[in-house]
């Protein structure tokens, strides 16, 4: 089961062991360039709002209602990562993550079935983070928001279609049994409570607008292989949900609130010598996806050069470290 | 385990991995003064008031509601809530008194799926 709560999608599964729960936050972050550089993390700057599709069935897509879910606004050109967490407990999760119905991990079209080799998921407790698409190893480019029939999606550059747009979840747990006997010696403490992570933006008067996620600037992160063997999870039992971006623009006419500010630009933040963040972690981790290779990005689409392009040197590099026994997790959103 | 008890335990646990966590920039985070948050910790003074705990339980990572719960206090959301709808909210809450956690996460709102 997927609940909303406090801006989370909460994925529990009850009827597998009381502990199996995984969170996942959609964090605002400013749009690193997109020079060439490998920048690092950039801060968390608050959660996007969610709200259920449902809520909203006459002022949004019919398709959206098909689809169910929940959406969050997003500016054009806006990014995002999303943040994983397990909650007060240490229970493993496996997250598929998918921009427009394309695996970000592994590059793939959506399958239903767990994508063991190439690894196409994520693990909730031993991935903290995922900030865009994997294109090498060790090196993501950042999730930005473009509106859907733009061709800057990934999903348009890759199918030609510009179909789904948005993000798409789908979460299996552990199996119970091998939870039990991995766990049962560990201190009751939460895995994730001891490890230092980071949690820390058409006209209104026309129609919503659909979103997708085209490729940004690059990032140092690692996507780090799963530790689990294949026949440990639970593939029997799953949840899925998908996140509808809708384009900032036309929220207040949807749901009646204001959207978020826009983001902050790369730049201001950097002159102003806040920090960014760099994770170090001695688990391996997988390769790039060769389907994001050649694929186009930001700053390709891009008529005029508008200067958020311009390589800028962050002066602040927090240094992060997954460490047992030591540290929190540290809040990003309230850093600017 | 008290709320003090539990204040200090979080924050030095954090301090060991992150300085930022000593008692006196805690409570400059917090927008209290240290001897507050150590009298807090030790139980001295009773626990502080509701934004103060929003505010603890924020930077040191912890539930929210927990630590209202601790303090025994409820969060004025909650009590808007059960407010717009006394009655129905209090049937509710003495209805599932004694049911085990699966029982309550059914009647949780779900995020509904579709085909896709």
């Amino acid at each position: 089961m997927i609940t909303l709560e406090r801006q989370e999608l909460v994925i529990r599964f009850p009827d597998i062991h009381p502990r199996a729960e995984a969170r996942i936050a959609f964090q605002r972050t400013l749009r690193i360039p997109d020079d060439g550089r490998n920048y690092p993390l950039p801060p968390g700057m608050g959660n996007f709002p969610l709200h259920h599709v449902e809520d909203h069935p006459e002022k949004l897509p019919g398709k959206w209602a098909r689809h169910g879910g929940v959406f969050m606004p997003m500016y054009q050109s806006e990014a995002l990562w999303l943040s994983f967490g397990s909650g007060h407990h240490d229970y493993p999760i496996a997250l598929q993550i998918a921009a427009g119905k394309i695996n970000a991990v592994n590059g793939e079209p959506w399958k239903e079935d767990m994508q063991f080799d190439p690894q196409g998921y994520v693990v909730s407790n031993q991935q903290p983070w995922l900030d865009g698409f994997c294109v090498e190893k060790g090196k993501i480019r950042q999730f930005v928001a473009a509106p859907l029939g733009s061709g800057m999606s990934v999903e348009e550059q890759i199918t030609g279609e510009a179909e789904f747009g948005g993000l798409q979840i789908k979460a299996w747990p552990l199996k119970a049994g091998v939870y039990e006997e991995m766990y049962r010696n560990r201190p009751s403490s939460s895995w994730s409570d001891d490890m230092v992570m980071v949690k820390c933006c058409m006209s209104e008067e026309s129609a919503p607008m659909d979103m997708g996620l085209g490729m940004g600037g690059s990032m140092k992160q690692d996507i780090y292989d799963d530790t689990f063997r294949p026949e440990d999870w639970d593939t029997s039992a799953s949840s899925r949900c998908y996140v509808h971006l809708l384009n900032s623009m036309s929220y207040a006419q949807v749901t009646g609130h204001l959207p978020p500010h826009r983001p902050y630009e790369a730049a201001d933040y950097a002159a102003a010598g806040l920090p960014w963040f760099d994770y170090y972690s001695d688990r391996a981790s997988i390769e790039g996806s060769e389907a994001f290779k050649g694929l186009k990005t930001w700053k390709d689409f891009q008529e005029k050069k508008d200067g958020s392009s311009v390589s800028i040197e962050p002066k602040s590099v927090v240094h992060l470290e997954e460490k047992p026994g030591l540290g929190r997790p540290v809040s990003q959103g309230d850093c600017f | 385990m008290n709320f003090g008890n539990l204040i200090r335990k979080s924050r030095l646990q954090a301090q060991s991995g992150d300085k930022s966590y000593s008692l006196r920039k805690t409570a400059a985070r917090i927008g209290i003064q240290p001897s507050y948050l150590s009298k807090i910790e030790r139980g001295e003074l009773p626990p502080p008031g509701e934004e103060v705990i929003c505010k603890l339980a924020k930077d040191l990572g912890l539930d929210t509601d927990v630590m209202l719960a601790m303090a025994g206090k409820v969060s004025s959301e909650l009590l808007e809530v059960i407010r717009s709808r006394p009655e129905l909210f209090a049937t509710l809450l003495r209805e599932l008194k004694s049911a085990p956690d699966h029982a309550v996460l059914k009647l949780v709102r779900e995020v509904r799926d579709g085909e896709w």
